[in-house]
């Protein structure tokens, strides 16, 4: 009896474990399409509001996909606080934050950080090129990141079980 | 308003708590010298220069000094700090709120009005479209200008140019060289005959101000940030020949305010004013009389007599000294009081 109790516990815990990781490549994809769209109204706001970027993150945030909101509540209330830390610092620090508690891969960050270097400090045009380049990027990311979460996130449901029973019948 | 300010007239913004307000905008290695100076200094600070690569430079009432890397005054060029590229990056995104492309109006006149009323002035490369410049680009210099209002600083002035016959004001020209108060005295005056003071026997008038330069109201996304009364409208950036016309349409104006007049559209629409029998307080760059008789539009309305009141302003005995106050129809000094 205790050893069926513990087989079960056994197939249960790798079960989950497989579905653990299957959902982080099914958020990403999700995550990465929610930064496309929230960046979309920020190129909306800039080139067609010239709304200071100030205003344009915290309205952005507003809107978009909750799980983004973060990264630009956190930089609106970072350049509001006036400490002194440029856009492009205050947005790092938002992406980092964000990066720690998200399913995005190195390669997601590093385009996020190259749009902040850039964000604020030329004139609309550029502005507007800067952003639509990291959409673009964004784009393909997601795009790719969906290729991979449609192969691995069966196959890791799958393995996550599997492998248990294996332990079960090995140890049986 | 605040009544105490108009019963006791006190200098107020004028101190270094002006300052204040121009710190937070300051990337943080200048803003950390510049906290470390001494209080007088810091009061008498009219202008922050920064310019890329060359030592931090404050212009103060008495001429200009170098900062130290210590935050002191330097005695030579070589202990001066030298601003460096990430001082000038930060400097441009703190006074743009990192928003540089909602500013490309701000940075072809040149400058950028900053909350308070205070204005940087920047250059740095132009960019061309069609020979006229679209907007700056590889910002190097900048140069912080702090705004003091200083109140009652026109009450000497005030009783002068005050028609008691038709509880109105005269036609009014102050006249002073660069940095003499002259702004400070025309925001004053238009603050007080905006206002109305009993004691005076004058009622609040409605004014209209072309603030061409953003320069009298301080108007910080379109709101003045100085106290110019309470009658006052304000258009802001405005060209003023063209903006006296269009106060003078739409707003119905008592007096109509600007300054530095000296082009001959400014003349020819003064002229429209004055047939609408709309009130004229402005000001022009000179020392004295003959000065402007020399500048063909500005001896023309000398000549015909359109001003009333001629008020020279000068430094004889500090920063917004009236030299002189000349009855415009007779040339005659009103006399003033040493």
């Amino acid at each position: 009896m205790i050893k069926l109790l513990g087989s079960a516990m056994v197939v249960a815990a790798s079960g989950l474990g497989g579905i653990a990781v299957a959902g982080g490549y099914s958020r990403r994809p999700k995550e990465l399409r929610s930064i496309r769209s929230a960046l979309q109204m920020l190129e909306t706001e800039i080139s067609y509001g010239a709304t200071h970027l100030q205003e344009a993150l915290s309205l952005v945030a507003e809107r978009c996909d909750k799980n983004v909101a973060y990264i630009f509540n956190r930089t609106a209330a970072e350049l509001s606080a006036r400490t002194g830390s440029t856009a492009a610092q205050a947005w790092e620090k938002s992406i980092n934050g964000y990066y720690r508690e998200s399913a995005l891969k190195a390669q997601d960050l590093s385009i996020l950080r190259n749009l902040g270097s850039s964000l604020g400090i030329s004139d609309r045009e550029d502005q507007i090129k800067h952003l639509r380049l990291a959409m673009e990027q964004i784009g393909n990311e997601s795009f790719r990141a969906e290729e991979e979460a449609a192969r691995n996130v069966k196959l890791w449901s799958y393995l996550g079980f599997l492998s248990g029973f294996l332990v079960v019948i090995v140890l049986y | 308003m605040n009544n105490a300010d108009q019963q006791f007239p006190v200098l107020r913004r004028s101190g270094a708590g002006v300052l204040e307000e121009i710190l937070p905008l300051l990337p943080v290695n200048i803003r950390r010298l510049i906290i470390c100076l001494d209080l007088s200094l810091k009061e008498k600070i009219e202008e922050i220069r920064i310019r890329q690569g060359k030592p931090l430079s404050l212009i103060l009432s008495a001429g200009d000094i170098l900062i130290s890397r210590e935050g002191r005054p330097a005695r030579q060029v070589s202990e001066a700090y030298l601003v460096t590229q990430v001082d000038m990056e930060g400097l441009i995104h703190l006074l743009s709120g990192s928003s540089l492309y909602a500013l490309e109006e701000e940075l072809r006149t040149g400058f950028i009005t900053l909350p308070g009323g205070h204005r940087a002035g920047i250059t740095g490369k132009a960019v061309l479209e069609g020979g006229k410049v679209k907007t700056l680009k590889n910002l190097s210099c900048c140069n912080i200008r702090v705004s003091r209002e200083v109140f009652g600083a026109a009450s000497e002035v005030l009783p002068q140019i005050i028609d008691k016959k038709c509880s109105g004001i005269y036609h009014t020209l102050l006249v002073s060289p660069p940095r003499c108060g002259k702004t400070t005295i025309l925001r004053d005056l238009i603050r007080q005959v905006s206002t109305g003071d009993p004691a005076y026997g004058i009622p609040g008038l409605t004014v209209g101000l072309v603030d061409e330069r953003s320069e009298i109201a301080g108007c910080y996304r379109g709101i003045p940030q100085r106290d110019i009364g309470i009658r006052t409208d304000v258009l802001d950036g405005c060209p003023k020949a063209e903006g006296m016309m269009m106060l003078l349409r739409s707003m119905g104006p008592q007096v109509i305010a600007t300054d530095e007049i000296g082009r001959r559209e400014d003349a020819d629409a003064l002229e429209e004013v004055l047939n609408a029998g709309v009130k004229i307080l402005t000001t022009a760059h000179g020392s004295s009389l003959a000065d402007l008789a020399e500048r063909p539009v500005l001896s023309n309305l000398i000549r015909t007599k359109i001003f009333e009141r001629i008020i020279i302003l000068g430094r004889s005995r500090g920063v917004g000294t009236i030299e002189d106050i000349i009855d415009g129809k007779s040339f005659r000094s009103l006399g003033v009081k040493k």
